[in-house]
């Protein structure tokens, strides 16, 4: 994989998990000076601040609830981390296939010895990135709030001990859930934004489909399935068959719309 | 060229963009769950407020709240967009046409988008509003020059908010930014309409009055209502500063 001056080369051939690792570096470097990162960054610190400000400016509402603090917490700010989290997602695939669309940009690729799903496949990898870092900054933000203000309550704030290792669990469980519901609304949003040529139909179709989840009534099981209304699902105070389904569905998603995009580059290279 | 011709011009590049059709499948989205929900309607006693305004504004606070802002956006990145593809831009900065001209000319595109929702939706209203009548046998349709005066308060409230997109779209040449500032601002306006200083955040204007207008309607509900004072100003001031400031930056980074 290395030519001879000792640089990574800049084609990766086809094979197997160099060519997957060489795919995501390819993509790293495309979005290099697109304002990716401080986007996702800044639209992070966003949703971060939303739980610390709603508990700055009346946390009177949340202290006295039942429930651990997470629970509590999660209930109060997750619909608009959520909103803030798929909003950002959509946007960035918009991008990321836009610098492609410019220019005949995947034509170029297209003319590569490298297969075309590699590039998709490289920028939801990218992506995932990305949400594993929003998703702990968000972390952060609700452990910073559930120390600083549910000190003494049970199942917030304790750093050490029994309640500490609860407390840890709890947290790495909400957000591990809030990670793998995201990803079908992830690769649905890319599937959008590589049929679509142009980048405002593609973020057109992004955001009437967020709108329609927040549209869709929550009371009903298949309608929540529904790939951008996922994220706004609340693992905290969910039984544990409902966990286990909603894992399911995600899971099948992800595979099913994977598949779709297979289909999809058959089709496009077909008539193009 | 006079603005009449360029406002011609630049709806003729728009006119294969299928941004209508966008448009329209929201606004279609939007009524299709108040109308399988419409028997809701008859059980808001609690709030005082009648079936038929509770099927009207109920379905214009969802609108107003998140897609119109929205596809607001989406339209700034239509207009700017489809200029920045192939240079396009470079060859109208070439031509003997004023960039403010220029600029207002696509501002004006952009009003015509939004009126062009707010017009949908209210189309789309009246058909819901006459399948809801003959299903639930009760009369919900509202008189037009009510549902008028209701949807030009709505629009006219929106345009400090489109003059801050444009801006936006105007002077933040990667696209991912405009983008996401504009769509990030939209999630917290309904935190800032609880809030005394609604008037300084131009994304919660539409919201807010469609918020006042339906605590108008609800007789035992007390919402916050428009004070004209503070918010006409400001409002003012606030269109004119992004107006004037994305004419000044327009094609300024073309022609560097």
């Amino acid at each position: 994989m290395r030519t001879f001056s000792g640089r990574r080369s800049v084609l990766p051939k086809c094979n197997g998990v160099l060519s997957g690792c060489n795919g995501i570096l390819l993509e790293g470097r495309k979005i290099k000076r697109t304002g990716f990162f401080p986007a996702f960054f800044g639209g992070g610190i966003l949703a971060a601040a939303v739980p610390i400000v709603n508990m700055a400016v009346r946390s009177e509402m949340y202290l006295g609830l039942q429930g651990t603090a997470i629970q509590i917490l999660m209930d109060a700010n997750w619909q608009m981390m959520a909103m803030l989290n798929v909003l950002l997602v959509v946007s960035g695939a918009c991008l990321l296939y836009h610098v492609e669309h410019a220019d005949g940009g995947l034509q170029k690729m297209r003319s590569l010895p490298i297969r075309e799903g590699s590039v998709f496949f490289g920028k939801v990898a990218v992506m995932m990135l990305m949400c594993v870092l929003v998703l702990a900054m968000e972390a952060a933000s609700v452990s910073f709030c559930s120390w600083h203000w549910f000190k003494g309550q049970a199942g917030g704030g304790q750093w050490r001990g029994e309640g500490g290792n609860m407390f840890a669990i709890e947290l790495c469980k909400s957000f591990g859930y809030a990670f793998l519901l995201i990803l079908p609304c992830v690769v649905l949003s890319f599937l959008i934004a590589e049929a679509c040529k142009n980048m405002w139909v593609s973020l057109g179709i992004g955001v009437v489909c967020v709108f329609t989840a927040t549209m869709l009534p929550t009371s009903s099981f298949v309608l929540s399935l529904f790939p951008f209304a996922m994220p706004f699902q609340v693992f905290a105070g969910m039984e544990a068959a409902w966990v286990t389904r909603f894992a399911c569905a995600a899971v099948v998603e992800i595979v099913v719309l994977g598949g779709v995009e297979r289909l999809v580059v058959r089709g496009k290279g077909a008539f193009e | 060229m006079n603005f009449l011709p360029l406002l011609g011009v630049e709806f003729q590049k728009i006119r294969r963009s299928g941004i209508f059709i966008i448009l329209f499948a929201s606004t279609v989205i939007l009524w299709i769950p108040s109308i399988v929900n419409s028997e809701s309607n008859f059980y808001m006693q609690a709030e005082g407020v009648s079936p038929e305004h509770n099927f009207f504004i109920q379905g214009f606070m969802a609108m107003s709240w998140f897609m119109f802002p929205a596809s607001m956006v989406v339209g700034t990145v239509l207009v700017s967009q489809t200029e920045r593809m192939n240079k396009g831009i470079l060859k109208m900065l070439a031509l003997p046409v004023g960039t403010v001209r220029l600029c207002l000319a696509k501002f004006v595109v952009l009003l015509v988008l939004s009126a062009a929702q707010v017009l949908m939706m209210t189309g789309m209203y009246y058909i819901g509003a006459a399948i809801c009548s003959v299903t639930r046998d009760y009369d919900f349709i509202l008189p037009p020059l009510f549902v008028m005066g209701k949807i030009s308060i709505l629009f006219l409230s929106a345009i400090p908010m489109l003059s801050f997109f444009w801006m936006l779209s105007v002077c933040i040449q990667t696209p991912i930014f405009s983008i996401g500032i504009g769509l990030a601002s939209i999630v917290p306006s309904v935190l800032v309409i609880n809030t005394k200083i609604w008037f300084a955040y131009p994304m919660s204007y539409s919201f807010f009055v469609i918020v006042a207008e339906y605590g108008k309607l609800a007789t035992n509900l007390d919402t916050a209502q428009v004070e004209f004072v503070p918010w006409i100003p400001v409002a003012v001031v606030i269109s004119m500063t992004c107006l004037c400031v994305s004419c000044l930056c327009f094609g300024r980074a073309e022609r560097r």
